[in-house]
């Protein structure tokens, strides 16, 4: 990887780059699906290839090719630079780079179960086993299970001296039974909505989500929800479980804190963010229970590594510092402009794609509460789980976010299960309503596998620390 | 752009083929060259251009199936390749295993492409960027967009004689403006790169955006609604994931009715793949011809999307709209056309009276499923529909909404329809829509 690295860098720079980096990746993919008792997919994916990025003439150019020797490094290496002199056609201020440290390493993900290890049929038994536990709940129609594990061997090397060399390995399972009647249909998963939960580890992260025991819990709830009464309306208390508080910070504080929707950079697709620099340091984002952090350095998340995608080193950084507004997620061309250093968050899908700011693993931070006590000192309020439906307008500020499952809470107790749930608000305003955040015994790192930004799109892989917390006059309704 | 030529893909798929040995394997090769210019403040900001070749492997036998596929044009790349699907498919489970697709008289054509649009270069993309800019600079804004050209070959074979083989080309240009308090949007797609018109796009931004500024707040509540083909292509793409595909009615969750007018008469909607404007493209990820299928006629609910899967639980034969196989997601629409109507768009003005004409819809996600409820935002021009005439300018809204509900409501039909592409790159070929009322709710 080295070698063809270098071979890119040289290539770049005789063609008139002043600056060049260099991202060789190889990636495998294992996914295993098992629906209705048979199996659905047991699958391999394999990928390599070069991504090598320029600055021309003071503007970027990027090219990619899936094939690795001389020839094609030598045409791709030309074709980013030629790309980068037809940007500078369209460009007034040529393209500056926060400095940083020159970056030499390894680093590798640890885990104590290399899941490519693992056989398959120690995985399709386990599979087996979660669908027949769905299956044996009368009334659920339709039941799946899947595994889904991911090895990313990728070396980063640039013109300034940098060479850091990481293997990425991910392991991911989830559960989804679905029950219908005339007139619904309704899911329930385990651990996390969207197919799966994911973590930065091996195969013990599997183990530990107890997909089979989990799994006749699930199928019961999701055929209790068919008759389960509509959640109430109004403006009530709202308790989040950890996963649909890891989504409400995804949305409504790591996007908004991306330095290159600040700048305008996403405005043509994913949009822009109410968090203007002018407001770093005095905007009230939340109430003092308040603190989210982005930090790469975290075991497990699906945000952990040793260096981004433009070598700068894994770190932590505030955001909001108990309701304060702090700092944002960089990269080294968006910091320049503010006088700022990269905060690290330069990732990119692979090597067919251009590093953009990306969320890292964004923390909501443990408070001192717990689930038990919010609900106790609930007088009618909701308690939702796991995320269903969500949507928010291209600033990061309007949100409406539906879940599978609710619980109407009175008088201190959980009364009844309830159904189609959703809540709606303005990200300060909700924020600053957050009056509790259960503490670290009930604060899980939680995988986000669907995070989408970018021309040509890019899904990333992001993690989210979260645990169970709690707003007070949340508009409360039910879907449908 | 520099793709192998179609012989060689298929050479490398036969010779898998051939390695395979088996009777049933299939192959899919596919090779993108594709290169995309975006731009921000009236500059190029990122400008990027990828080669890659994907090939696919589907190995069957004793009851099992197993998949492998490869990105990159590795060393020893088939070796790999069999090695993997066939550890895959000795390790899955027996069980029911769709038969692969027999040849059927389909041709491979008439398939979206166009010989230039695959020679376009990194300057012809930046002399788009330069146009859009110009125009969005000369009126005080700013321009934001990208263009995009790309050129894909497709190669599907299977061991009992599927052989197919297409070259596509799409390209697209899309803008959005912002001016001191309000933004536009306009964006075209074609096979054909010279059918872009850059000034044009730049144009129907930089107008909406003008119009655009200082929009004041609305109370929430049900208005009439003038959708623009932008709009209505959100609902459309929604509409037929909720419930067009037979896997849906298969499981229960489609809101389908067949023989039932759940929808205004002045609705029809098909997936046509062969339809010229709708980016066509003449088989699926099996091989399969994809035929033309009308799934909502005069506002009654007609037929369902097949791939062999759901084809084979109704006796029926595949409609070829099948995602690459086996998965559990089930037949896809990726060329849906709506029926175009009678009405000008100051005849839809004229028509809602009084309400809103929404430029672009945000963000849209299901909330019910089963009663196609979806919510979203509004965007880049929500403007107040007055005497039948476009009027001053709306901050943006969130609505949850029924689309069948929606469709119900439907008092006008565009006489010209546009080509969108959703977030899923698929096509819509789509008209304005009148809509009678439509919830928005914060």
């Amino acid at each position: 990887m080295k070698d063809i690295a270098e071979l890119a860098l040289d290539i770049a720079a005789s063609s008139g780059a002043a600056y060049a980096d260099c991202r060789v990746v190889q990636r495998g993919v294992q996914a295993l699906t098992v629906k209705n008792g048979s199996f659905a997919e047991v699958s391999s994916f394999e990928d390599e290839g070069v991504g090598i990025r320029v600055i021309v003439d003071g503007a970027w150019g990027f090219a990619s090719v899936g094939r690795v020797d001389a020839d094609s490094l030598e045409e791709a290496a030309r074709d980013a630079c030629r790309i980068a002199r037809a940007s500078s056609r369209l460009r007034r201020h040529p393209v500056r780079l926060a400095a940083t440290p020159v970056a030499v390493g390894v680093y590798a993900t640890p885990m104590e179960r290399d899941p490519f290890e693992v056989s398959l049929e120690e995985k399709m038994d386990l599979l087996i086993r979660a669908d027949e536990g769905m299956a044996s709940v009368p009334g659920v129609t339709t039941h799946e299970a899947s595994l889904e594990f991911v090895r990313e061997h990728r070396f980063f090397a640039s013109s300034e001296g940098s060479e850091v060399e990481q293997v990425i390995v991910e392991s991911g399972g989830g559960l989804d039974a679905t029950a219908t009647s005339a007139d619904e249909v309704q899911t329930r998963s385990f651990p996390n909505s969207f197919g799966r939960h994911q973590l930065c580890a091996g195969y013990e992260a599997i183990e530990a989500m107890d997909l089979a025991a989990n799994a006749e819990r699930i199928g019961a709830e999701a055929v209790a929800l068919l008759s389960a009464p509509p959640c109430p309306t109004g403006r009530l208390t709202l308790i989040l479980d950890g996963t649909q508080a890891a989504l409400q910070v995804h949305e409504s504080c790591g996007h908004p804190t991306e330095l290159d929707r600040v700048r305008g950079d996403e405005a043509a697709f994913a949009g822009t963010s109410f968090l203007t620099p002018d407001l770093v340091g005095r905007f009230r984002y939340g109430s003092e229970q308040v603190s989210i952090t982005a930090d790469a350095t975290i075991p497990g998340g699906l945000g952990t590594y040793g260096w981004d995608d433009e070598g700068v080193g894994a770190q932590r950084t505030v955001l909001v510092d108990h309701g304060l507004f702090r700092a944002y997620m960089s990269s080294r061309e968006t910091a320049a402009d503010y006088g700022w250093s990269s905060s690290g968050a330069m990732r990119a899908e692979s090597w067919n794609r251009i590093p953009l700011i990306r969320m890292t693993n964004v923390n909501l931070e443990p408070g001192e509460s717990s689930l038990e006590e919010m609900i106790a000192t609930t007088a009618h309020g909701v308690y939702l789980e796991t995320n269903r439906s969500w949507s928010i307008d291209d600033r990061r500020l309007n949100f409406q976010f539906g879940t599978q499952n609710g619980w109407e809470i009175r008088d201190g107790r959980r009364v009844g299960l309830v159904r189609n749930a959703l809540y709606a608000g303005r990200t300060p305003d909700f924020w600053r309503s957050c009056d509790a955040v259960a503490g670290p015994s009930e604060w899980r790192v939680w995988g986000t596998v669907n995070c989408g930004k970018g021309q040509p799109g890019q899904v990333i892989h992001v993690g989210h620390g979260a645990a169970p917390c709690r707003f007070r006059g949340v508009a409360v309704t039910a879907a449908g | 752009m520099g793709l192998s030529p179609p012989d060689d893909l298929a050479a490398l798929a036969d010779s898998i083929l051939e390695r395979v040995g088996r009777d049933r394997a299939e192959v899919v090769v596919v090779e993108h060259d594709r290169a995309l210019t975006r731009f921000a403040r009236n500059q190029i900001h990122q400008n990027v251009a990828e080669r890659s070749r994907r090939v696919r492997l589907r190995l069957m036998g004793d009851e099992q199936v197993g998949v492998a596929e490869i990105r990159g044009d590795m060393e020893g790349l088939e070796d790999r390749l069999i090695a993997s699907a066939e550890a895959a498919r000795r390790l899955a489970p027996p069980g029911e295993v769709t038969p692969l697709p027999r040849p059927d008289a389909g041709s491979d054509g008439p398939v979206a492409h166009t010989a230039a649009t695959a020679e376009c270069t990194p300057e012809w993309r930046a002399e788009q960027a330069a146009a859009v800019a110009s125009v969005a600079a000369g009126a005080g804004f700013e321009a934001f967009g990208a263009c995009e050209t790309s050129l894909t070959h497709t190669v599907v074979v299977n061991s009992l004689g599927v052989r197919r083989h297409a070259e596509s080309t799409s390209a697209s240009l899309l803008c959005v403006t912002r001016g001191e308090s309000g933004w536009g949007y306009a964006a075209r797609h074609h096979h054909d790169a010279g059918r872009l018109d850059a000034e044009a796009v730049a144009a129907e931004s930089v107008e909406t955006c003008g119009r655009n500024q200082e929009a004041e707040a609305l109370e929430p509540g049900a208005y009439a609604v003038v959708l623009s083909p932008y709009a209505v292509a959100d609902l459309v793409g929604h509409l037929a994931d909720l419930g067009f595909s037979a896997l849906a009615r298969q499981e229960h969750r489609s809101f389908m009715r067949p023989g039932e007018r759940l929808m205004s008469e002045l609705v029809s909607i098909a997936d046509d793949a062969s339809h010229p404007a709708a980016m066509p493209f003449p088989f699926d990820d099996e091989g399969v011809s994809t035929r033309s299928v009308t799934c909502i006629e005069e506002g009654v609910c007609a037929s369902f999307l097949h791939d062999s899967a759901t084809a084979l639980r109704e006796d029926l034969p595949s409609t070829g709209h099948a995602l690459p196989m086996p998965n559990t997601y089930g037949p896809w629409a990726r060329h849906l056309v709506v029926a175009a109507g009678t009405s000008s768009p100051d005849e839809l003005l004229a028509e809602c009276g009084r309400g809103l004409y929404v430029t672009r819809f945000w963000y849209v996600r299901d909330v019910h499923p089963l009663r196609t409820v979806i919510t979203g935002m509004t965007r880049d021009g929500t403007f107040l529909i007055e005497g039948g005439r476009l009027g001053r300018p709306v901050r943006d809204l969130r609505f949850t909404q029924s689309i069948v509900d929606a469709l119900a409501d439907v008092r006008a039909v565009g006489r010209e329809r546009s080509i969108e592409l959703d977030e899923g790159e698929r096509a819509l070929l789509v008209p304005p829509l009148c809509i009678g009322s439509f919830a928005f709710t914060s």
